[in-house]
């Protein structure tokens, strides 16, 4: 066996069969201290075949979106296509506590190492399946990927501007929600068994996990029998919404729900000189701008008319102020007023925002090598953190120290195993 | 209230003392009810959870602070017990609740936290086994600790809205407020439940601190290694995929709606999207199959992956018009029938009254509420063979249960119970 990790985890085998839905969840339990091993087809997991890569140059050992979900994890590569291969899954299920998978509902089955059959070795075992829409119902085997399963459980309808298509959410949303259900299953399921001794099957729906972001449309349908549309751009008033900087983006949510008021809005603009005729003409109005202010004015014909007119000039004026202006500054000196104003952050603003780096978010990778630091963790344990204990690892990277040593093939039957195509 | 489903359920007598409002502390809460935690849900009217008076509700009854579906399905299962943490006398109160309980939750501001003396070092001196978990937006050091936001500002800020959506137009984020919903919750229930084993072999509690912003970055870890690997700052790719092609979502025939339009909404159309993903070469053939007459059927252009990249416009265009003539739902029967990943890009409606798989699975709950009748909740987000955890009953009315947490769980006796409500404590 391994060495203890000194995570929460620790003394749990986890035995990782999941490609892109599922990686992640390993990963995760891998840094909470389990002894993950990713088990691998001869040719390598499809996820190395995917970018970005190291230097734009595709290579199983390049690819930075299998570094990222893979560290922590070591490899062994397994055949299920052959007997001999699946008898080896069997045997190395001997000692797992956890499997996660993410082939489909028969895949595994069909090959001999399904739930039914790897509990056969391991009757406490905790097996966790992944796939699009679960293992049973009429959809069970139809086909899925990260947009079709943000499709099936409603958030892309929610997500664009409404003059065009729906827009996926971006990095591979509905694998990594997948992932955290697949975790949460899991950890219930290890809970579970250690108090009783008694083992399951977990299963994740890609559809059911991500459903439950759609927000308040399933109310508004149960309720209210309309449907909730993507909204795009809020157009209702200016201070709500995406605005260009001089190098970006920030998203106002000024006149919104929280925050200070527009009021504190027009003291900056009057402090920066930046008022213009929006404060020359009109400054009371906009001092008093909100959303019920808003549907007030709406509500009289005349003063309605009056409020039309302003709006734009209102949109021109702030418009103009961001434009002029980074991101970074509007984002920290709006929050310093208290106004709701996120900027817009690209990976190089998130990786160098004061924020994040006062609270040092990275993970040094321990082990051999020099590998550079991962981004940081999603949470911070202060007993027992998450750690990165090794890089990811190459190709059977592990082979000879699971097959040989921890599961005991002999030498000469591995050798015929190499040979034979199950390893 | 009746309890839904019985039997035994992996966190049996775990209690959790739920100081969380809005969505990414409650659905915490939420999640471990589910599976058989008892949740007491603190409350009160002196900070009242804006959920608890927010759309939508029935609209042929009154609404209260019952009567909010967005609340009701995040709180389903627990009690509701109310407390104004503000009066005089409440801290002891809350230290009681702690002493009796395995998990402490809240996703209220580090000030908030501070001033209700409910920080770590306090919980622990009142239960070493306490595991306390926390939910800053920020996290609770740092420059940006006090930075105001929710869910929608949190998702430009963290680096999402970056990377979704029409790379035309502006970061608009993805229409709601994401992060609460999934990842949020996700990661807390996942550190918790690490902690809760931990804490069964050594008998050791500790502290679980998720920064929201650092709980959405972490999932982007491929775009922010190729900033640190690469000094490449990766943008968002719309509905296109750097590996599959076509890969899209796609108008067909519009259909006549079949309730009337919501505010703003055009009265007679109600637009049917498409979303097909072609991974490989079998996928684009069986596509093809699927299409006899269509333009892109036989196009020798789209035949090779590398051919479908160079003429992604075209390709889309010719993909759209012909899903344009088609029925939305039969063609996605048609093409997952020839193997092909499509879906009808579904809104609530279609989940809940035409998704024959969702219904076969009674994914959605339907439960009995007095104030809202029989409506519906989301399912647990896993399911558990052996254990299999549910809604055990619709959300609590407002301090639906103040008197039986005070009196069952704190051990007060009436009479202490009447001077904290005359107090103001329990309120």
């Amino acid at each position: 066996m391994t060495d203890p990790t000194g995570g929460a985890l620790d003394g749990i085998r986890l035995l990782d069969l999941s490609t892109q839905p599922g990686q992640y969840a390993g990963r995760l339990l891998a840094d909470l201290g389990a002894d993950t091993i990713k088990v691998e087809p001869p040719g390598g997991d499809a996820m190395r075949r995917v970018g970005p890569f190291e230097g734009d140059v595709a290579g199983p050992e390049t690819s930075l979106t299998w570094r990222y979900f893979n560290a922590n994890k070591r490899s062994v590569t397994c055949n299920l296509d052959l007997p001999a291969g699946q008898r080896l899954l069997r045997e190395l299920a001997r000692d797992a506590d956890v499997v996660i998978e993410s082939y489909g509902p028969s895949y595994m089955e069909s090959r001999g190492v399904g739930f039914e059959a790897l509990r056969a070795v391991r009757p406490d075992l905790v097996y966790v399946s992944i796939s699009g829409f679960g293992r049973e119902g009429p959809h069970a085997g139809w086909q899925a990927t990260e947009l079709i399963a943000q499709a099936a459980s409603g958030v892309l309808t929610l997500s664009g501007d409404p003059a065009g298509a729906p827009q996926m959410l971006g990095a591979n949303q509905a694998c990594i929600t997948a992932s955290l259900s697949a975790a949460q299953g899991a950890l219930l399921a290890v809970f579970h068994k250690e108090r009783t001794g008694e083992g399951q099957l977990v299963e994740v729906s890609m559809q059911e996990a991500l459903a439950i972001a759609q927000e308040t449309a399933m109310q508004q349908w149960d309720f209210q029998r309309t449907s909730r549309e993507r909204q795009g751009e809020i157009p209702t008033l200016p201070g709500l919404g995406a605005y260009a900087t001089r190098d970006g983006y920030v998203y106002s949510m000024v006149g919104g729900p929280a925050g200070a008021s527009w009021s504190e809005l027009v003291d900056w603009l009057i402090e920066e000189g930046a008022g213009g005729e929006l404060v020359a003409g009109h400054e009371a109005a906009f001092r008093a701008l909100n959303m019920a202010t808003a549907v007030q004015a709406l509500r009289n014909p005349v003063k309605a008319a009056e409020f039309g007119a302003l709006m734009p000039i209102a949109r021109e004026t702030l418009a103009a102020f961001f434009a002029t202006r980074a991101s970074r500054e509007i984002y920290e000196e709006g929050q310093r007023r208290r106004l709701l104003i996120g900027m817009v952050s690209t990976p190089k603003e998130l990786m160098e925002s004061p924020q994040l780096r006062a609270r040092d978010w990275r993970l040094p990778v321990g082990g051999d090598g020099a590998a550079a630091d991962l981004p940081g963790p999603p949470y911070r344990l202060s007993a027992t953190p998450a750690t990165v204990r090794r890089a990811a690892p190459a190709i059977g990277e592990h082979n000879r120290e699971v097959w040989l040593e921890e599961v005991g093939i002999a030498p000469e039957e591995f050798a015929a195993l190499v040979a034979e195509g199950a390893i | 209230m009746t309890s839904q489903g019985g039997g035994k359920r992996p966190l049996d007598g775990i209690r959790v003392a739920d100081f969380s409002w809005f969505g990414a502390g409650p659905i915490v809460g939420r999640t471990l009810a589910d599976f058989g935690a008892e949740v007491v849900r603190v409350e009160s009217e002196y900070k009242i959870d804006a959920l608890r008076l927010t759309q939508p509700v029935p609209p042929d009854r009154p609404a209260t602070y019952n009567t909010g579906g967005f609340f009701n399905n995040f709180n389903a299962g627990k009690h509701s017990f109310l407390l104004n943490m503000n009066a005089e006398g409440a801290r002891a109160v809350a230290y009681r609740l702690v002493e009796r309980s395995d998990v402490f939750l809240t996703n209220h501001t580090p000030r908030v936290v501070a001033k209700w003396g409910v920080d770590y070092p306090s919980l622990r001196a009142v239960n070493p086994r306490i595991i306390a978990a926390y939910q800053p937006m920020q996290g609770s050091t740092g420059p940006h600790k006090d930075f105001i936001g929710f869910g929608a500002v949190l998702t430009p800020v963290s680096g999402l809205s970056h990377l979704s959506g029409d790379p035309a137009r502006p970061p608009i984020g993805v229409g709601t407020n994401y992060p609460d919903f999934t990842l949020n919750p996700g990661h807390t229930v996942t550190a918790i439940l690490a902690a809760l084993r931990h804490r069964e072999r050594t008998g050791a509690g500790q502290m679980v601190e998720l920064a929201q912003i650092e709980s959405v970055a972490a999932t982007l870890g491929p775009a922010l290694l190729d900033y640190t690997v690469n000094g490449r700052v990766a943008t968002r790719t719309g509905n296109r995929s750097p590996g599959m092609a076509p890969h899209g979502v796609f108008r067909c025939r519009d259909q006549a709606r079949s309730h009337p339009a919501a505010v703003g909404q055009d009265p007679d159309v109600r637009e049917r999207w498409i979303a097909i993903a072609v991974r490989d070469d079998d996928d684009w053939a069986a596509l093809c199959a699927a299409a006899p007459g269509s333009a892109f059927a036989g196009d020798a252009r789209f035949a090779t992956f590398a051919g479908r990249k160079r003429h992604e416009d075209a390709l889309e265009s010719a993909i759209a018009a012909w899903t344009a003539g088609e029925e939305a739902a039969a063609l996605q029967e048609r093409l997952q029938g020839a193997g092909v990943p499509a879906h009808l890009v579904q809104d609530a409606e279609d989940m809940m009254d035409h998704d024959a798989h969702l219904r076969a699975r009674g994914y959605y709950r339907r439960l009995e509420h007095p104030e809202t009748g029989l409506s519906a909740y989301d399912g647990p987000v896993v399911g558990l063979g052996e254990t299999p955890g549910d809604l055990r009953w619709a959300a609590p009315l407002f301090g639906e249960h103040t008197y039986e947490v005070a009196t069952r769980i704190l051990g007060y006796s009436d009479d202490e119970v009447s001077e904290l409500v005359a107090a103001g404590v329990l309120a």
